[in-house]
């Protein structure tokens, strides 16, 4: 909140400062996401500058203008679309599984007390732990085939899904609940009816956690495995010593990590706006 | 004694809490008897903890009857059924919803929003004055339209026995008066021009009186019965009838009786020793 500022006698100043908050609200719409850009570009030209003048070896630590080149060539070439389109799929099946199951189970287990009392420990233990130390043991069930790389990416972002929509789940109104007695609601109606769409803010934010680490899970296990995708490429190109490519494709995963943070954000904003107390 | 006169018959009932931590439990309601007419309009008033919505959730079949009678058309009520419809004290709308879909929802329950339901439903909107409303959101409500949706909501479903907790405590004074009176019309308007039966709660006792064809004192809790009053206002009431010195003389009554039950020293009857019996 902005607050005004009102200086005795003075109209003009009043008026003023009635539109402070608009104004206010222009700068935080434009100036912020231009200081970004701007502290991303100092960052990029510090870089350059440091490789073009030979301060580091432009050879191992690429530069921006070799990295941009060869991302466009990459596209020119069309060498970028398998391995981006293996990635994105990989992390869309991924999930989509990852949807599918969380939700009515994180559901049922947030709603049945003794479900919840079996399996909290468990879910916890499976979240808390770093989920890349199972790779190894993936791989040896799974192989390296996209099955399994899509376990890894279930196994990557189901977790923080569940336990957010437990979370979600288990902290339901009791006022909502009893609504839903009082009017005869059906188990199935009171959990789609109500526990569903009170917990959706709970699963939006689960979503926005899973979606960061099935990325993550996709490109670990990519370099990891060294079969497919865009970790596959990274991997590759570096010990090619083809820095530039490897770069190039780091910044197709950095571009791709931003767009699903957005979509999943909007996705918030479409689904949510019920439940934002501003 | 089968007299058609009792649509809700409580006798000797016994309500109250189990704790789940302690596994103790708590009377809030002792020993109540009264009846209450088919479409009379009842009110309760009572001091604050006494037993109030336990004995109004024990109504809607959502807290169980320690012992004693609770009927309602000569049925023992054991749990929620479509034929009673609750108001309740707090806030309850689903926020996800809209005006129109909150007010839908007991009968999308019931499995009964059909053409008629919908066609009911718009007719509520109307009735309870939220027409232009229909598709906003509950956090765009002021109070006082929160309270006429959550009200609509009630009678959606067509209740024989409407259930209000305190649905106006909420509310400023302009408002609530303002309210009373939409309930009045409604409640006048809705049941064919007889009324519904309603159990209506409140702190308010002019409210109470307003509303009510009698009053039902509760004492301090564990809650048991003071008096009957009977409030012999014509209807139909409108405002006015609050300047009558008739209402004047109730409301002083009732007054009295719930004020000699907030002063310990002045209370008649002793129900110190069973705030909480262990099992
Ligand atoms: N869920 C519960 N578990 C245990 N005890 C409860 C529960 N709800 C209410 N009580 C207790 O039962 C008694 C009666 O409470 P109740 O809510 O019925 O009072 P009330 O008359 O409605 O009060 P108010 O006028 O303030 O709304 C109180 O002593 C309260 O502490
Ligand atoms: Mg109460």
């Amino acid at each position: 909140m902005t607050a005004t500022q009102l200086s005795p006698g003075s109209v003009r100043k009043t008026a003023a400062g009635a539109t402070a908050p608009g104004r206010r609200r222009a700068l935080d719409r434009y100036l912020n996401p231009a200081l970004g850009v701007l502290g991303v570009a100092v960052v990029l030209a510090a870089w350059q500058i440091c490789a073009s003048t030979g301060v580091v070896d432009p050879k191992f630590s690429s530069s921006p203008s070799g990295a941009f080149r060869a991302l466009v060539d990459s596209f020119t070439s069309g060498d970028v679309w398998s391995p981006l389109g293996s990635t994105l799929s990989i992390v869309a099946w991924g999930m989509l599984i990852s949807i599918v199951a969380a939700i009515p189970l994180g559901l049922l287990i947030g709603r049945n007390r003794v479900l919840y009392a079996l399996t909290d420990p468990l879910i916890s233990i499976m979240y808390s732990v770093p989920y890349v130390v199972f790779l190894p043991m993936l791989i040896f069930w799974f192989g390296i085939g996209a099955d399994a790389r899509v376990v890894i990416v279930v196994w990557s972002a189901m977790f923080p899904l569940l336990i957010n929509v437990i979370a979600g789940a288990r902290n339901l109104e009791q006022s909502h609940l009893q609504v839903s007695r009082v009017f005869c609601a059906s188990r199935l109606t009171t959990l789609r009816s109500v526990a569903f769409p009170a917990t959706l803010p709970y699963i939006l934010a689960g979503v926005r956690q899973a979606v960061g680490r099935a990325l993550i899970g996709a490109i670990v296990a990519e370099l990891f495995m060294g079969s497919a995708g865009l970790g596959y490429v990274v991997q590759l190109k570096t010990s090619n010593f083809q820095t530039d490519d490897a770069m190039a494709a780091i910044a197709v995963i950095a571009i791709i990590a931003v767009l699903l943070n957005h979509g999943v954000a909007y996705l918030e904003q479409r689904l949510t706006f019920w439940s934002r107390t501003d | 004694m089968n007299n058609p006169r009792r649509k809700l018959v409580v006798d000797d009932l016994r309500i109250g809490h189990w704790s789940r931590r302690s596994g103790s439990f708590a009377l809030a309601c002792d020993g109540l008897t009264f009846d209450v007419a088919e479409n009379e309009f009842v009110a309760i008033v009572g001091p604050s903890g006494c037993g109030k919505t336990t004995f109004l959730t024990a109504l809607a079949g959502l807290t169980p009857v320690e012992s004693g009678r609770l009927e309602l058309n000569g049925e023992q009520i054991t749990g929620p059924a479509p034929d009673r419809s609750l108001v309740f004290q707090q806030a309850s709308l689903f926020p996800w919803r809209t005006v129109v879909a909150n007010i839908e929802f007991g009968l999308k329950a019931q499995r009964r929003l059909d053409a008629k339901g919908k066609a009911r439903v718009a007719e509520l909107v109307e009735l309870v004055g939220l027409a232009g409303k229909e598709e906003s959101y509950p956090r765009e409500l002021s109070g006082g339209m929160s309270q006429r949706v959550n009200l609509a909501r009630a009678l959606a479903t067509d209740p024989d026995l409407l259930l209000l907790d305190e649905p106006f405590s909420a509310l400023d004074a302009q408002t609530r008066e303002l309210m009373q009176e939409e309930l009045t019309r409604v409640w006048q308007a809705d049941g064919a021009g007889t009324g519904k039966t309603a159990v209506f709660v409140t702190h308010d006792v002019p409210e109470a009186v307003f509303l009510a064809d009698r009053v039902i004192v509760f004492s301090r809790g564990p809650a048991h019965l003071v008096e009957v009053v009977e409030v012999d206002l014509p209807r139909p009431r409108g405002a006015g009838v609050k300047r009558s010195p008739r209402f004047q003389e109730i409301s002083d009554h009732i007054l009295s009786l719930v004020m000699s039950q907030n002063q310990p020293g002045r209370r008649t009857e002793d129900h110190d020793s069973n705030a909480a019996l262990s099992r």
